[in-house]
């Protein structure tokens, strides 16, 4: 262990020592916040007379988080140790052994404790031995006399920052006892019952750091804490289900980033990307680096749910997927639901993708920004007055600079690209138990590429949510919101054929969710959703005075969506939870519309069409209904191992119309109708966790096999843009996924990092239904996105508290294509015949970036903090092919691979906040 | 409606991309598709069918194998044949006037002993075009077609085929004769000052009728010719084809033009699958390429000539660096210098008053010849 590095990682904090001379145990003050045993001991010696004895070889794992505040070396060492296999001893010389597995006996000795006799020891007596550290003091909560026969009681409260006041998400509080445990809400509220007495309750915060509170539990009672943060991620939220939580939560398949993680991966342009944090783990694959799509297990990029809080955004992309629709600065964590997804979700087949907003500061005003290459965002947050707070950022690229830099290359003369979007949060706190919040969100996307055509996109999120605690139990949450997507071209190529399109899809939902905690060991959650979908498939204007392009407009579509779910997570026993539930999901297509009518049981094709029905406003055209499942258990083999398993079905009403392998700016969502049936699908997965080295590696594996039917596969040519009968050009596929996946984590000490590596399979068949085309001949073929092997390494090094260092690999097999085979002369010229659908692979992919942050300095109370990165995308400068493609060349048909970044793409962005 | 085929990356490109060779291993499996090709006009005019394989894409070589020793007949659903008669390289020709009310289905036995028929085609008439003409716009000239669709012949597919004069930048009237050891002038089978040259249109212009008002295709822009165009140097012509396509040869044609023109760009639509209205007999999922079609094809042919676009300066790649000889060849040294066929007499220096030239100034063929670019055999159909 370098030792200078670790006297620069303590420089940071303020460290005291007193001797208090009067007693016979010296006391310690200081914080030791993750520095390693060999250092803690040894600042104890320099301050104290106590002379520790250990091997620190072995103890080179263990790692240091306390604070202590005159407190005794006995309650220190009992909480270092608490949970690992080691035993200390203290001699009457004030020597101190440290032993593995049992315990050194000593002739003298003092302060004979195992960690599991502390409780009942502070239950019965030596009160004034509490108090001893700051963190120790005694909590009573509730009154004795509110209901003496009742057993247990319900604490709680709300875990916020000490820093700036804002609310921890995630942190797990447990009890040292029972491992009774609850995690903070995004809005940092935990609630735990506990049997009344004496407890000592662990707040373990993100990112390992822990903090201990004594509690005295008479009945039902709130205790809210105000913590110090972990040092090593700053003021981001880390939503890190900790190493607690992942072999205890109930979910499988449900992978969480923190911002802090976030920022520490090399950005392309500077730029923060949440999304790509999602990338990083396994299970969760692309088309190509220039596509925010992402595909989770073998399922489509429109198979995902992305929530802003409650709000659906459709296109979670700028600039085709160059960057995140997301503001770094605007987002609390992000969590990834890609195995069983909770109950209290629904309405996309592969995955849940819950963003979680964040809400602004409650103590003062403040903000923070960035600039980068290309873009800059601001924001800013604060109270105002007592009980609200508000938070309110924005993003735009400056200008249009560096395509102006192009301008003299005639084939890109007017290409510009811009976008901007803007996000305000307010929190009301009425009172304790009625809280309002409202999140909106709004984006702007424009580009062309050459003067003649304008493609442009809009998102627009509003929702307001009221959350309302009856009593301990019952919590309530009622959700009003309303999402829209548009998107645009505008051609100008030939004044007469002048034209605009125009697409757009707007949501208006409402929902309520409950959650009731019967007892230790039941939470109910159930409620109802309803949206109403209003969908302009397409309108075609002639744009100017001399265009004689013909008005085109389809018929708008609409569609109600209704469901209702109950589910409850069951503990049966210290071991064993299960977690049960279903949806119920109604789906009603109505008018006014006109529906084409087919020969029954023929291919859905012009020739088969016999007539037409018209349906008036209101009417319903088509419904759909069906349930789903979800059922998910977790058995604890010990402490620190577990299996899970889970079953999940999942419906989807809404479709991605997408003749391309990544999303485009023409693709447009399609309503299921007569013709395009929900999309359905189930998940088997079934998984084991571990921990190794206490919560120094964190390892977890799943299997998963799902399945899938009616997703949307196109005829060849198929054009989708203004097709008035899209049913003619699509046909039913059915899909199969199935995969493993590892993870290993590293979540503490100065390297931290990830390796993840999945083997996966996607594939897709025609199914059996009459169609007019049957891709490869009704056989199993591999989706565009069926990359079997994929690795991801992610680690991180701590330089310093102000310096870090990161390195992202990634590697993974290349995607299939369908590739021309042979050629042939047809219509006087030279063509090209394809293989099978998908039936070839572009070479694999592989690219490592670097980077480094640079922190300013980590006083709590400074005028602004300040951090810089900087770092390379694509160290190697591997051209990775993003596509390949034939073009003639003097007469020859050539190959050729495209790569987007295919050389080192350095960066640099300044990031402050005050 | 034009969506522009999105070149996102080639901005990419220009940032950060790069563009490498790209040469998979392609298993050789299934790359000996038949491929057949033809319109065969119902009335009696002699049209083609061509029978071909493909071939690797990996080839050198623009080689297609074409099948021959093939049988092809058309039958009706009365169960009249109307044989086609080979012509060799794997073309087979096609002259009947067959009866327009029926349907017919198109028979082809290699002979390796597969058989192949086409789907039903019914004769689709194609209406006349209305008007062929031209307009000069900022780039050069643009040739535009004028048609009206009918319920019964919405879909057009146009072809054309370009024949246009031009001369080589250095005229030569004459040639050496190396038996009589001096310069003679060219007999007019031999000249080489003017010749003719064609070009087949790879293009393939699609448009529906009824997306416009009356079915009426208003000035449908054929061909560019661009400022500088040899084309239009002396006279050109151009040989407009107007074919009606049914519903299913539409599907067709568009593949085969998406898969030509959209490759690769990071947008662009799944490549499809081609296959055609044509089946083998004995294993229908065995590829086949083509959309046999029946029924009239309308031609109509436009000339312009450069006087109607003038000023028009040709810039030919091809004679970049013309330039006559500096020096006379005297006539003492023609046989050292004409003989070898490596620099052709074009310009006779006289002395004043003289009759006989003292000698030539000279240049390479590819400047004096234009029979290496064209023939010097004037079309049938070459109007001045």
């Amino acid at each position: 262990m370098n030792k200078r590095l670790l006297i620069a990682l303590l420089g940071v904090f303020c460290l005291s020592f007193g001797l208090a001379e009067a007693q016979t145990q010296e006391k310690i003050t200081g914080l030791f916040a993750g520095v390693s045993f060999e250092r803690f001991a040894e600042l104890i010696e320099k301050e104290t007379s106590y002379r520790f004895v250990f091997d620190p070889k072995l103890m080179e794992e263990v790692s240091v988080n306390i604070q202590a505040k005159e407190g005794k070396l006995d309650d220190l060492l009992i909480a270092i140790f608490q949970g690992s296999s080691w035993k200390f001893s203290i001699a009457a010389d004030n020597r101190v052994f440290i032993t593995s597995g049992r315990k050194m006996p000593i002739e003298f000795v003092r302060g004979y404790f195992e960690p599991k006799n502390q409780v009942s020891k502070l239950a019965t007596d030596q009160q004034e031995d509490l108090g001893a550290f700051a963190r120790n003091m005694r909590y009573e909560i509730g009154k004795d006399k509110e209901d003496p026969a009742q057993k247990t009681a319900v604490l709680s409260g709300k875990v916020s920052n000490i820093e700036n006041g804002e609310p921890m998400l995630g942190t797990v509080i447990y009890e040292n006892i029972g491992f009774q445990k609850s995690i903070t809400d995004e809005n940092g509220y935990y609630q735990i019952t506990l049997p009344k007495g004496r407890h000592t309750l662990i707040i373990q915060n993100p990112g390992g750091y822990q903090e201990q509170r004594q509690i005295e539990l008479f009945g039902n009672g709130v205790l809210n804490m105000e913590v110090q943060e972990s040092f090593l991620s700053l003021d981001e939220v880390v939503v890190s289900s900790g190493a607690l939580s992942n072999i205890n939560k109930l979910e499988m398949g449900v992978q969480s980033i923190s911002m802090a993680e976030v920022k520490r991966l090399p950005a392309i342009l500077g730029e923060v990307d949440v999304l790509r944090g999602i990338l990083t783990m396994p299970g969760v694959n692309t088309v190509g680096e220039a596509s925010v799509g992402f595909n989770v297990r073998g399922g489509a990029a429109d198979q995902n749910l992305i929530l802003y809080n409650q709000s659906t955004v459709f296109n979670p992309a700028h600039v085709f997927g160059f960057f995140s629709a997301f503001n770094p600065d605007m987002v609390a964590g992000v969590e990834l639901y890609k195995g069983s997804v909770p109950v209290n979700y629904g309405g996309r087949l592969s995955s849940v993708l819950q963003v979680s907003p964040k809400f602004g500061r409650s103590d003062k005003i403040g903000g923070s920004g960035g600039i980068g290459i290309m873009t800059g965002r601001l924001s800013l947050e604060g109270p105002i007055g007592e009980k609200t707070t508000f938070i309110l950022g924005g993003r735009s690229t400056y200008s249009d600079w560096a395509l102006n830099l192009l301008d003299d290359e005639a084939a890109l003369n007017g290409s510009r690209a811009s976008f901007y979007d803007f996000n305000a949060n307010v929190r009301h706190i009425f009172n304790e138990k009625n809280h309002l919040e409202v999140t909106s969100y709004i984006s702007k996307d424009e580009f062309a590429f050459d003067p003649d055509t304008t493609y442009s996109y809009q998102n627009l999120n509003v929702a307001a949510t009221w959350r309302h605690f009856y009593n301990e139990q019952l919590e309530a949450r009622f959700t009003a919101g309303y999402d829209a997507y548009q998107f645009g071209i505008i051609g100008q190529d030939n004044p007469l054929n002048a034209f605009d399109f125009n697409f757009d899809v707007k949501q208006v939902h409402l929902r309520t969710d409950w959650e009731y905690r019967k007892d230790l060991n039941h939470i109910y959650k159930f409620g109802l959703h309803a949206i109403q979908y209003q969908l302009n498939p397409g309108t075609n204007n002639p744009f100017g005075t001399e265009s004689i392009v013909i008005p085109q407009d389809l018929e708008n579509e609409q569609a109600r969506e209704l469901a209702i779910y109950f589910g409850d997570e069951w503990t049966i026993n210290e071991r064993l939870s299960v977690s049960y539930g279903g949806r119920y999901m109604l789906y009603q297509f109505y008018g006014p519309n006109t529906v084409k009518e087919y020969v029954p049981g023929a291919p859905i094709i012009e020739s088969n069409l016999t007539g037409e029905r018209n349906f008036g406003k209101g009417e319903t055209i088509q419904t759909y209904h069906g349930p789903e499942f979800r059922l998910s258990g977790r058995y604890n083999l010990t402490n620190q191992s577990s299996i899970k398993a889970g079953f999940t079905t999942t419906r989807q009403n809404i479709h991605l119309l997408s003749n391309t392998s990544v999303i485009a700016p023409t693709d447009s969502w399609k309503l299921s109708d007569s013709y395009i049936k929900p999309q359905t699908g189930g998940q088997f997965s079934l998984g084991y966790y571990q921990n190794i080295g206490v919560t120094k590696f964190e390892f977890s594996s799943e299997v998963y096999y799902r399945y899938m039917s009616n997703i949307l596969d196109y005829r060849s040519g198929a054009s989708i843009i203004l097709n008035e009968d899209i049913e003619q050009d699509v046909f039913n596929s059915l899909g199969r996924a199935y995969g493993i996946e590892f993870l290993l984590k590293k979540n503490t000490g100065i390297l931290k990092g990830s390796l993840a590596y999945t083997y996966s399979r996607s594939l897709l068949r025609t199914s059996d239904e009459p169609s007019i085309e049957k891709i490869n001949q009704g056989a199993f073929y591999s989706s565009n996105f069926d990359q079997p092997h994929h690795v991801v390494l992610v680690a991180n090094y701590e330089l310093s508290k102000r310096i870090n260092a990161s390195l992202n690999g990634n590697y993974s097999t290349g995607r299939p294509v369908t590739l021309p085979i042979s050629k042939f002369e047809y219509g006087g010229s030279e063509r090209v015949y394809f293989s099978d659908r998908n039936a070839y692979r572009i070479p694999d992919y592989f690219r490592v970036d670097l980077s480094v942050n640079l922190e300013g300095n980590h006083k709590v109370k400074k005028l602004a903090h300040s951090s810089w990165s900087v770092g390379v995308y694509n160290v190697l400068g591997r051209s990775n092919p993003y596509s390949v493609y034939y073009t003639p060349v003097e007469g020859k048909l050539r190959g050729y691979q495209l790569s987007i970044f295919a050389k080192p793409i350095p960066f640099i962005t300044y990031n402050f906040r005050f | 409606m034009k969506i522009q085929n999105l070149s996102f990356f080639l901005l990419l490109l220009l940032f950060w991309g790069c563009r490498e060779p790209f040469e998979p291993e392609i298993e050789a499996r299934d790359l000996n598709v038949l491929v057949v090709e033809g319109y065969l006009d119902s009335e009696g005019l002699s049209s083609n069918l061509r029978l071909s394989f493909t071939s690797n894409i990996q080839d050198e070589f623009n080689f297609n194998p074409s099948a021959l020793g093939a049988t092809v007949y058309l039958e009706s659903s009365s169960g009249a044949r109307y044989s086609l008669l080979e012509r060799g390289e794997g073309i087979y020709e096609f002259q009947h006037d067959i009866p327009e009310n029926e349907t017919y289905q198109l028979r082809i036995f290699l002979n390796d002993g597969t058989s192949y028929t086409s789907s039903d085609l019914k004769p689709v008439i194609t209406p006349e075009i209305i008007d062929v003409g031209f307009e000069q716009n900022e780039a050069g000239v643009e040739v535009f077609l004028t048609t009206k669709g009918n319920p019964d012949a919405d879909d057009f597919l146009w072809t054309y085929e370009e024949t246009w004069a031009f001369r080589p930048p250095i005229i030569s009237f004459d040639k050496y004769d190396p038996e009589l050891k001096r310069i003679i002038p060219r007999p007019a089978e031999e000249r080489i000052d003017l010749c003719y040259r064609s070009a087949l249109n790879s293009d393939l212009i699609l448009e529906t009728s009824s997306r416009f008002q009356d079915q009426f295709v208003f000035r449908q822009s054929i061909k560019q010719i661009n400022r500088g165009d040899e084309r239009l140097s002396l006279r050109y012509s151009i040989l407009i084809s107007q074919k009606a396509l049914s519903k299913d040869a539409v599907e067709f044609w568009e593949i085969l033009k998406k898969n030509t023109d959209d490759l690769g760009s990071i947008f662009s639509p799944l490549p499809s699958n081609i296959r055609g209205n044509i089946k083998q007999d004995q294993n229908p999922d065995v590829p086949v390429i083509g959309q046999v079609s029946l029924g009239k094809v309308q031609q109509k042919r436009l000339f312009i000539d450069i006087r109607e676009v003038a000023p028009w300066r040709p810039e030919v790649p091809e004679y970049a660096g013309c330039f006559l000889s500096a020096d006379t060849v005297l006539v003492a040294n023609y046989d050292a210098v004409f003989r070898s066929e490596i620099n052709i007499p074009a310009l006779p220096i006289y002395l004043e008053n003289a009759i006989e030239p003292i000698g030539y100034r000279y240049s390479t063929p590819r400047c004096v010849d234009c029979t290496r670019r064209g023939t010097n055999i004037r079309p049938d159909f070459w109007e001045e």
